[in-house]
């Protein structure tokens, strides 16, 4: 039988606040801790064969995929599966994972049914923590002391991704929804169903939007539908990106530009106005996470279905690739 | 002299007391007259005789002076003065004249005297010589004496306290002997005497005894010659007996005969082998020898004149060789047919080097259910290495293409230990010995025709090839058979194989199942669910075919596939859709798990570099992540896994053509969007992702 780290599928990654690590997260329920001093700045005498490969490799007990991963000052916060589990950075860091240094469990509806945290969100000014997860539902706990403080239901599927920015929340679901909420408001105010618009609909790869993000007026989402910009006001679809691929798991706004990775070859950067500006090559079958950083290193890292993360640090090409094997 | 001095005036002068008597005769005088005059000059003194001389030279010279001037005044009374003075001086001249024979007497006293002692001296002296030589001879005498070392101090005595102990009384005699060492040491002698002669009396005896046995040994020595003859005569006679008994000695013997004609290599093989085959029976393993024994025992001879010549003079000989070498060509060149000659040369030479010895070892391993491996084993002489052929027999034909390429000789062989292929030959003097012989193809090239240069066929003969990497001046000479070597491999091999091919026809079992489109799971496990899909195509590909696949890049690049493995294609269709799975068995199956690259054929092409559903159902085929079975993998079981995936798979696409037949608890979960592989067995069976 073959290792099964060849078919290692990344599910999220997370810097450490100073930005000298990467934590990566599988479906093999590892956590890979990533040393970028050693890609930046590498100390010529002490580079070894191994400095593109994990610093540690930790293991969770209870070995079920890392869904989400999001890096708070204190803590590096899991979100697996039934439970989000907060570690202190310094046990990340270390050669040994301790248990966690808090743990918040979400009861499924059936035991054997699995409720996946797919996504999750912090809002630092008010330490919660919004959680997307696989029965339908985003919850907000309250992390001075982990207690649940709303659930945002109506999602018929489960919910695939959350993005804010600031008062409002978005969330892209299995059902094919986009719903935009007020994060006051446990209803969901407005909504979009890509999959009834005809030029963004592909019904043979699906009616389920994989990822959603806010701009400041604009809203930007794909899945199994193209990857369209819409007005956050108006709710139009104002730009359709013609982009040859099978699903988009990733997209987010950045300096004035989309990107956005899935099922592709490619991850695309893209102007407003729909022109491609940078195709960069990736090495994953799928592209599931794709984090920015802009200090202490312009760094931007993919990963995806295979166990090779890219680095690049300027955005026309590839830089490195780290193996998480 | 002394005669003339009856003058007065002597006797004037010479006041002397001679009252001799004159009347006496001449000789009495004569002697008188020296007596006399001896002691006259022994009582004047000589001083005083000197000056009287000195005075009266002086007078005589005076007188001559006074004659002179009387002379000169020429005078009578000169005359007379003169003749006066002529007899003052002639008396003068007599006195001298006694002075003379006084100063003479003296003299010859003197001398006489002189004479005398010095006689007397010579004979003291000639005493003293005589003495002193006396004295050292006897001085010498009493060195030698005292010198002289008898031979009773060399001869070896026991110490004085053995001795006491030892010696008898009788002759130790401690009183005296204590006492004298003069008889101390005769006792010891005596002592010494006695015991040599004892010794020696035994050693003779012993000596007697020695000759005795001797001659009884070359008795039994000469019995046994004799005895030889007599028991082929016996052996003979047992034939007839043998074959009604029908005992298989003499074959057994015939076999042993033809094994001490083997080469070293190989009858370590054959004694090992055939051990083996008396343990495990021969209806599991069976060994033979093959060839032409004649032929085996003259190259025997022939290498050993070969190492004779070489033994006692080696460079002379190659000298030799060379001159007549070179003669030869020399010769060849001038007839015209030179040309021909080299091809003829080259195709010798080759066939020299690549000349293998003429016994084989022939070993057939059989399995339980009569398929059998038939091995011929041969040894190259000049390339020290064996080779390998090989036939298969089988009891029962097989049917199915790819099958029977499984049970191809070549592919059992193929990898039976990791990394032997036996694509070259594992001595490192071979390339440069093809080279010196003018090869100019390299080992591999001769494979087809000399057999396959498998290591475990050389450890197996004891020829350990891992051992001496370093050192390649000495290679010749070093490769010689170890016998540990060859025993621990012997068993090893043996069992490898059979178990090799037990697997292996195993495996050709499931091939021609899969051939037939059947896909049977492994005993015990009957398959939960229905399957809509079937395998339609079972066939084997070449490496360029497999490797051509889009779908392989991955397994290929990663190096987890080399031509050496068996590859196939397996085709299993669904409707409309089509699943080309290429698969890689290696050698060592089922140890090591088949390989699937997979390639979906509907609503487009799907592989692992495109599609992440396709690379979830090779991750759960290929990998054994969360599997809890702990059995080996078999090619049936796999197919079974991939036909289970392909249905869910395509029962979760959501389309018409294949409505959801199977229970899934979620069809799709999570944000890669996995399908559910795993069946649970709570209820009817259920399907959950992993």
């Amino acid at each position: 039988m073959l290792d099964k780290m060849l078919y290692n599928t990344i599910l999220s990654q997370a810097y450490s606040p100073c930005g000298k690590y990467l934590v990566a997260g599988n479906i093999y329920g590892q956590l890979a801790v990533f040393d970028l001093d050693n890609i930046f700045n590498p100390v010529v005498e002490q580079i070894t064969s191994d400095y593109n490969k994990p610093k540690h490799i930790h293991s969770l007990e209870s070995g079920s995929q890392i869904c989400s991963l999001v890096s708070t000052d204190k803590f590096l916060i899991a979100g697996t599966v039934n439970e989000i589990s907060g570690w202190d950075w310094k046990a990340i860091l270390s050669s040994k994972l301790s248990k966690p240094s808090w743990t918040i469990k979400i009861q499924p509806q059936s035991m054997i049914e699995k409720c996946d945290i797919n996504c999750l969100w912090y809002k630092e000014d008010e330490g919660k923590l919004y959680a997307g997860c696989g029965d339908n539902k985003i919850y907000a706990y309250n992390l001075e002391d982990g207690s649940l403080v709303s659930t945002y239901e109506g999602h018929s599927d489960f919910v695939h991704c959350l993005h804010s920015n600031g008062q409002q929340l978005i969330s892209a679901g299995e059902d094919g929804l986009v719903l935009l909420w007020d994060l006051r408001v446990k209803k969901s105010y407005n909504k979009i169903e890509p999959h009834t618009n005809s030029k963004i609909a592909r019904p043979d790869i699906g009616k389920w939007v994989g990822a959603a993000a806010l701009g400041d007026d604009w809203i930007v989402c794909g899945g199994g539908p193209r990857l369209s910009l819409w007005h956050l006001r108006s709710l139009d679809a104002v730009t359709v990106f013609d982009i040859p691929d099978h699903g988009i798991h990733v997209s987010f706004f950045q300096d004035d530009c989309v990107f956005a990775g899935g099922a592709a070859e490619h991850l695309y950067q893209l102007s407003y106005s729909g022109d491609v500006r940078v195709e960069l090559p990736v090495s994953a079958t799928t592209v599931y996470s794709a984090v920015y950083r802009t200090s202490p290193h312009k760094v931007l890292a993919i990963a995806g279905s295979s166990p090779e993360i890219d680095i690049c640090t300027s955005f026309n090409y590839r830089d490195q690739v780290l193996h998480f094997r | 002299m002394g005669k003339d001095d009856v003058s007065t005036k002597k006797r004037r002068k010479l006041n002397t007391t001679s009252s001799e008597n004159t009347k006496q005769s001449p000789t009495d005088i004569y002697k008188r007259v020296i007596e006399f005059e001896e002691t006259e000059a022994q009582l004047r003194s000589a001083e005083k005789d000197s000056a009287l001389f000195k005075k009266i030279c002086q007078d005589v010279r005076q007188l001559f002076a006074d004659i002179a001037e009387l002379k000169a005044k020429g005078t009578d009374e000169a005359k007379e003065k003169i003749t006066a003075k002529r007899i003052e001086a002639s008396l003068h001249l007599v006195a001298l004249k006694k002075l003379n024979r006084l100063e003479k007497v003296r003299t010859r006293a003197g001398r006489d005297a002189l004479h005398k002692e010095k006689q007397r001296v010579d004979s003291t002296h000639l005493l003293l010589q005589n003495l002193l030589y006396e004295a050292d001879h006897l001085n010498k005498e009493v060195t030698k004496c005292l010198q002289f070392k008898s031979k009773d101090e060399e001869i070896e005595l026991i110490s004085l306290e053995e001795f006491y102990k030892d010696a008898p009384t009788e002759i130790s005699r401690p009183e005296i002997t204590k006492a004298d060492e003069h008889q101390l040491q005769l006792a010891r002698l005596e002592w010494e005497l006695r015991q040599r002669r004892e010794l020696a009396g035994a050693c003779s005896e012993l000596v007697a005894s020695k000759e005795r046995v001797a001659a009884a040994i070359a008795a039994a020595r000469s019995r046994l010659d004799a005895l030889a003859p007599h028991l082929k005569d016996v052996l003979k006679a047992t034939k007839p007996l043998q074959e009604c008994l029908a005992l298989r000695l003499d074959e057994k013997r015939d076999e042993t005969r033809a094994a001490t004609l083997l080469s070293p290599p190989l009858f370590l093989l054959y004694a090992n082998a055939n051990a083996y085959s008396d343990a495990l029976g021969s209806k599991n393993i069976s060994v033979g020898i093959s060839g032409d024994e004649d032929e085996a025992r003259r190259l025997d001879q022939l290498s050993n004149v070969e190492s004779e010549l070489v033994v006692s003079n080696d460079s002379d000989s190659d000298q030799e060789n060379n001159d007549e070498d070179q003669r030869d060509s020399k010769k060849k060149r001038h007839h015209r047919s030179s040309k021909i000659s080299k091809e003829e040369k080259a195709e010798a030479k080759k066939k020299e080097v690549l000349k293998k010895h003429p016994l084989n070892v022939q070993v057939t391993i059989t399995n339980s259910d009569g398929t059998a491996l038939n091995l011929i084993f041969s040894y190259m002489i000049h390339l020290k290495i064996v080779v390998v052929k090989f036939t298969m027999n089988f009891p029962k034909p097989i049917t199915g293409v790819s099958a029977a390429d499984v049970l191809n000789g070549d592919c059992v062989l193929n990898e039976l230990y990791v990394g032997d292929t036996g694509n070259d030959s594992p001595h490192p003097a071979t390339a440069y010995l093809l080279k010196a012989a003018g090869i100019s193809e390299n080992f591999p090239h001769f494979i087809p025709e000399v057999g396959k240069p498998y290591i475990w066929a050389q450890r197996m003969c004891g020829l350990d090839f891992m051992a001496v990497s370093v050192d390649t001046q000495k290679c010749n000479k070093n490769f010689l058979p170890c016998q540990s070597l060859s025993v621990a491999s012997v068993e090893n091999f043996i069992f490898t194989l059979k178990k090799r091919l037990r697997a292996r026809i195993d495996l050709m079992k499931e091939l021609q199942d899969l051939e037939c489109g059947k896909v049977l799971p492994a005993k015990g496990l009957s398959c939960p669910v229905r399957l809509s899909g079937s395998l339609t195509q079972w066939q084997t590909v070449s490496w360029h075919e497999y490797s051509q696949a889009l779908s392989t890049s991955f397994v290929i690049s990663e190096g987890l596939v080399t031509p050496d493995n068996m590859l196939y294609r397996a085709i299993i269709t669904r409707q409309s859709a089509k699943l080309v799975a290429m698969v890689a068995v290696s050698s060592d199956y089922p140890k090591q798990a088949p390989i699937f690259s997979l390639t979906l054929h509907w609503n487009g092409t799907h592989h692992v570099g495109t599609s992440d559903d396709i690379r979830d159902i090779e991750r759960v085929i290929n990998t054994d992540w969360q599997n809890t079975e702990k059995k080996q993998c078999t090619l049936s079981t796999q197919m079974m896994k991939l036909l289970t995936c392909l249905d869910v798979l395509l029962e979760t696409m959501g389309s018409s053509e294949f409505p959801p037949d199977k229970v899934m608890l979620q069809s799709i979960r999570g944000r890669n969007r996995m399908k559910p592989y795993k069946y649970l067995k709570q209820g009817t069976g259920i399907f959950v992702q992993y």
